[in-house]
């Protein structure tokens, strides 16, 4: 298992690498929309000439207010914002709202936010994985790799792990050639090659989209009584996963960190594949601004969630000997689970649960005796 | 260069739907697709006025702006144009738009998005110009004619009118000069105004500038 501790430690640096680092478009889009050709409003210097001549006003007539045409006329235009107030005979979703302004805020979240700061964040955080190797290097087994097994995921479990790690790598992918290829993969590629990129991407993200909200589900039912926060946890959390000092912190099956990620990936990801099937089915009634909306709520949850799955990632496979073990055999170094989830290796050597590598294999599937796949342990670590 | 604008008289607007049917016909858009619509604000009380609407053709617009696979470009014209061979159909312009211009047919699995459908200015897109091909995606060409849209050549009370922005403009200040002329002369309310010439007047208030 891993430590997520260097998720914490590497996101504090990430808000570091995002606040401190430039914005790239910001002035210049500002700039475009100042280029915008000015047309002078023909009626304005009439206007103000009517409103001079009418003074003082003529006997029995109402002036009309601000003296200037159509302002009765702009106030319900104003006040369509919120609500579609006009009718027409095109009948659709906002088609009686004249003008939508809430399109202008969408617009600047994101081309001028979420574009730039969702790409820094998303580099800085690979970054911040690779610097982390290089500092902090691989966290090895202490003890050294042990002959003794223990059994930590069933084959159930693999499966939702990696039926969700599967859909969840698509939908990152998708998601941010959709998000960054304008500003990224144009300039390579052409927009030509691009838009067949980026319709595929559509569709698929699209068509695997709600599959994300089944996965979901299935991994919290059968996770959610071990990810249960309980006594021993603040400690973890207050030691920094055993990040600070050398020793190691105890846990349970799962430890703070894990079960904060749990937590995280059921509610950020709710939010993001709720959100999700806001936009992609387009006729449930929904408008423009429930859309937007949408639109924010999802991509901010995305990228929350592939941030911290990119460090699940590192810490899982190159990050920590031992630990990527449990989800591909199902079974972990015992000497591993004593390191770093030890109540709950405890409590199993404590019921006889400890195998030798040989039944482990065998438990596998594997014949035992098979040169090609009894290595000692510890090399199996990839 | 002109720099192609619509222009809608809320004053002169009978919400006759002309431009609609029009727009409809002459560029066959898809089902479920209105390129233009009139907006009714008031109906049926005092200070009823309509506004016919479609895609504006911003000098800095918005859909262009979001649209993650650039597909959007400004013609010479300044009209708004979209491929819709790069389009795909993510409806990002849809809600940058203020104008509600972009629709989308219902073509996709579960009626999810197809590709966008707008207002091309009676322009056509990318396509060679009044191509078989180019009428397919996009409907009539009828700039490259030398035609205006049809939905303002169309207005029965040139409510809608369509061109560059400097003779639209030049238009606009002549019927505000018409109303006022009206006001100044009588003293009725703008709104009563519009609906009468300004008898008063020899002439046109605007002619005698």
């Amino acid at each position: 298992m891993y430590r997520p501790v260097s998720r914490t430690a590497s996101s504090l640096l990430l808000l570091l690498v995002v606040i401190l680092a430039p914005v790239p478009g910001g002035g210049a889009s500002a700039n475009n929309r100042e280029e915008g050709i000015q047309v002078p409003n023909p009626g304005t210097d009439l206007w103000r000439e009517v409103r001079k001549r009418q003074q003082p006003p003529l006997a029995g007539v109402k002036p009309p207010l601000n003296g200037a045409p159509g302002v009765d006329l702009w106030m319900e235009i104003e006040r369509s914002k919120l609500s579609p107030v006009g009718s027409t005979q095109v009948k659709s979703v906002d088609s009686g709202t004249l003008i939508n302004p809430f399109g202008d805020e969408w617009r600047r979240f994101r081309m001028e936010w979420l574009v730039p700061y969702g790409g820094y964040a998303v580099a800085g955080m690979f970054l911040l994985v690779v610097l982390f190797y290089l500092i902090r290097g691989r966290v090895p087994i202490h003890a050294g790799p042990s002959d003794k097994r223990l059994p930590r995921y069933t084959v159930y479990e693999r499966m939702i792990h990696w039926f969700i790690a599967a859909i969840f790598l698509f939908l990152a992918l998708t998601g941010l050639t959709m998000l960054l290829g304008r500003s990224l993969l144009i300039p390579l590629i052409g927009a030509e090659a691009f838009s067949l990129l980026a319709s595929a991407s559509k569709e698929g993200h699209n068509l695997f989209g709600p599959l994300f909200l089944l996965a979901l589900a299935l991994i919290f039912f059968r996770f959610v009584r071990r990810n249960i926060y309980q006594r021993g946890d603040l400690t973890w959390l207050l030691r920094g996963g055993g990040l600070i000092g050398s020793r190691h912190v105890p846990s349970n099956f799962f430890n703070m960190g894990e079960k904060s990620m749990f937590w995280m990936l059921v509610l950020v990801g709710g939010v993001t594949a709720v959100s999700g099937v806001i936009l992609v089915f387009p006729v449930l009634g929904q408008g423009r601004e429930i859309m937007a909306l949408s639109h924010v709520a999802h991509a901010i949850t995305a990228l929350t969630m592939i941030l911290v799955i990119i460090g699940h990632i590192y810490i899982g496979s190159v990050g920590m000997e031992g630990a990527i073990e449990g989800m591909t055999t199902g079974y972990c170094d015992l000497n591993w689970a004593r390191e770093h989830h030890d109540w709950w290796a405890e409590r199993c050597e404590n019921n006889g649960e400890v195998i030798t590598v040989e039944e482990a294999f065998e438990a596998e599937g594997f014949t035992p005796g098979a040169p090609k796949h009894h290595r000692p342990a510890g090399e199996t670590a990839e | 260069m002109a720099r192609m604008k619509f222009y809608c008289d809320a004053e002169r607007c009978i919400e006759c739907n002309g431009c609609v049917t029009a727009c409809k016909n002459e560029n066959e858009v898809p089902w479920g697709v209105n390129r233009r619509r009139v907006v009714t604000i008031k109906d049926g009380v005092p200070g009823e006025r309509s506004l016919s609407v479609a895609c504006m053709h911003c000098s800095d617009a918005p859909c262009a702006a979001v649209c993650p696979v650039d597909c959007f470009y400004t013609t010479d014209d300044g009209v708004v144009l979209h491929d819709k061979d790069i389009c795909i159909g993510c409806g990002y312009c849809f809600y940058a738009c203020p104008f509600g211009a972009p629709q989308f047919p219902a073509d996709g699995a579960f009626a999810t998005r197809g590709k966008m459908d707008k207002c091309t200015f009676c322009a056509g897109g990318p396509e060679a110009d009044n191509s078989a091909e180019e009428f397919r995606k996009y409907g009539s060409n009828r700039l490259a004619e030398g035609k205006l849209p049809l939905c303002a050549e169309m207005c029965s009370t040139k409510a809608l009118l369509a061109g560059d922005a400097d003779v639209l403009s030049e238009i606009y200040r002549k019927r505000i000069v018409n109303r006022a002329g009206r006001v100044l002369q009588r003293g009725v309310p703008y709104q009563n105004a519009t609906l009468r010439s300004p008898s008063g007047l020899k002439g046109k208030a605007s002619s005698l500038e």
